[in-house]
């Protein structure tokens, strides 16, 4: 069987790669996937530890959850993309530079 | 008492935003709908306010929906403060929105939406219910700042919301995955009592140690975010800019003080215990920094603004910084009597916060009419003297005393010129009466915010 900080190391390295991600490319539509390759290590990270607690079930009923919840998030952000794109006809964070004092 | 009875604020904005929706579909005019989005978020007010008079929601009810949901005091003051944001909001929005030819009965269903949110979120007693109060809150507000669809400032703010937003609430569940893996359970009171030594070991097993304080400080970025405390506060003036105005009074009085509300919640009874509430090895020393770095640096940046819509926002900041001061005074060095006192501080202050705020964005809704909105203190010039009434409002909320009194308009720059709604003074009206209400007598009011406090943890 393979051990849970496997699972967990997997997590963290998936983790760092979506935070890496989003806070170094300047596409936003690899931003909206880094988020949700964030949520995934997150659920990944809740079902191994729940492995360490075998009687309850916290750790994937909270994993579904997230799934339902990231589906709803990823909906929300690409309408707005999609807004930003039609009046900008970019996807390119650093062109978001009309706000400014 | 059923159950029933006593979730019916949440169950009230629930129905009232599927009612709204429904009258929505069949409506022509539009901003009637904000009085029905009004009357939702008063009903949902009162019927907090009306639980608390009969002695709040006994325990064997409150205990059927806990842990997730917690019932107490502090839930139904923090109901009732938002539902008061929320109500203000609304008529600011009845009178802006067609105002400004937004006039889509959309934004008050996603106010609701938001709101039900922000309502589960200050209620929430575990990691997975305030994740879900917590993107519920998030998604509509983040729709309701993107609502000026032809406006690319409009879409801009709402794109660096949602990114910093999306990305602290990620950071914040992996907090909670962590703390999940520490303590094996992922309620509130659960994870105060292992981290204070229960059955699965204490903070001082020193193979936790390290996840404990990750997690901890993974949570804490997340709230700070929400919050919007430097140095995690870039997104806060881009998105107040862009967004519309009554959805910027929402996100500065709901959001912020759902937040708040979690953000107790979360330091004061999860992060509770001797070891992880200590000057020499938690969380009050980083959030202390946390307020003296807002405090400073959003009062320096918020003088040199010249932008209405970001000098609040930066003021809204800063009002982030003094609730994080009150964080610290509300753990009160460990010593109960004055935590009790810090934390009834910290409530009284959210109420005064929403009435003023919600208020100070009224003014500025008022103050501007289609095509000749107050953007710049410049636009203010001579407004005392062309609209006293206006400027009267604008006085009162914002003190910008020189260019409404004192300064004449520049030949050929834009003026603003106050728009007529019976929303917008309904509003104005409603929270300058409360604050005058709160200010001249506060006794009921901060003993609410006392026992409210009593009832944490």
């Amino acid at each position: 069987m393979i051990p849970i900080p496997a699972f967990l190391v997997l997590a963290a390295v998936l983790f760092g790669i979506g935070a890496v991600g989003f806070l170094v490319r300047r596409n936003v539509l690899v931003a909206l996937m880094s988020i949700e390759l964030m949520l995934n290590a997150i659920n990944l990270t809740f079902v191994a530890f729940n492995r360490a607690y075998p009687h309850q079930h916290t750790g994937q009923i909270t994993s579904f959850f997230v799934i339902a919840i990231a589906a709803a998030e990823a909906a929300v952000g690409l309408a707005i993309v999609l807004s930003f794109f039609r009046l900008r006809k970019t996807v390119r964070s650093d062109s978001a530079d009309l706000l400014k004092n | 008492m059923s159950i029933w009875f006593a979730l019916s604020p949440l169950l009230i904005l629930t129905f009232g935003v599927l009612g709204l929706m429904l009258a929505d579909a069949f409506s022509k005019r539009h901003s009637d709908l904000a009085l029905g989005s009004f009357i939702t978020f008063f009903g949902a007010g009162l019927m907090a306010i009306g639980l608390w008079i009969m002695g709040g929601v006994p325990a064997e009810v409150a205990a059927k929906v806990a842990p997730w949901i917690i019932l107490d005091k502090f839930t139904l003051f923090f109901t009732a403060t938002l539902c008061l944001g929320g109500a203000i909001s609304s008529l600011l929005a009845g009178g802006y929105l067609p105002e400004h030819d937004l006039d889509r009965g959309e934004f008050y269903a996603l106010m609701l939406l938001s709101a039900i949110g922000a309502v589960l979120l200050a209620a929430a007693g575990e990691i997975l219910a305030l994740f879900i109060g917590l993107e519920t809150m998030s998604l509509g507000v983040y729709a309701m700042t993107a609502f000026r669809r032809t406006n690319p400032r409009s879409a801009e703010g709402a794109l660096k919301y949602f990114l910093l937003g999306s990305f602290a609430a990620a950071l914040m569940l992996y907090g909670g995955a962590l703390l999940y893996g520490a303590t094996g359970t992922t309620t509130l009171v659960g994870i105060r009592d292992a981290l204070t030594g229960g059955q699965f070991g204490s903070l001082r097993d020193p193979s936790r140690l390290p996840t404990v304080v990750l997690s901890m400080v993974f949570i804490l970025v997340g709230l700070a975010f929400k919050i919007s405390a430097v140095p995690f506060h870039m997104w806060t003036p881009d998105a107040y800019q862009g967004a519309p105005t009554p959805a910027t009074a929402f996100m500065s009085v709901v959001v912020k003080g759902a937040a708040l509300a979690t953000m107790m919640r979360v330091m004061l009874v999860a992060f509770g215990d001797k070891a992880s509430a200590s000057w020499s090895s938690g969380w009050p020393p980083v959030v202390a920094g946390l307020a003296i770095a807002t405090m400073v640096v959003a009062n320096l940046i918020a003088i040199r603004q010249e932008n209405v819509k970001r000098m609040l926002a930066y003021s809204s900041i800063a009002h982030a910084g003094y609730l994080l001061v009150g964080l610290v005074a509300a753990w009160g060095q460990g010593d109960p009597a004055v935590a009790a006192e810090g934390r009834a501080a910290l409530l009284f202050y959210i109420l005064q916060y929403t009435v003023t705020t919600a208020g100070a964005f009224g003014a500025l809704i008022l103050c501007g009419s289609r095509g000749r909105e107050a953007v710049t203190y410049e636009g203010l010039s001579g407004l005392g003297r062309r609209h006293p009434a206006a400027a009267l409002a604008a006085y009162y909320y914002l003190r910008v005393l020189v260019h409404l009194y004192m300064r004449e308009p520049a030949p050929g720059a834009p003026q603003a010129i106050p728009m007529r709604s019976g929303y917008v003074y309904a509003a104005l009206l409603i929270s300058a009466a409360l604050l005058l209400y709160f200010g001249i007598m506060p006794g009921r009011s901060l003993e609410m915010a006392v026992a409210a406090a009593k009832s944490l943890g």
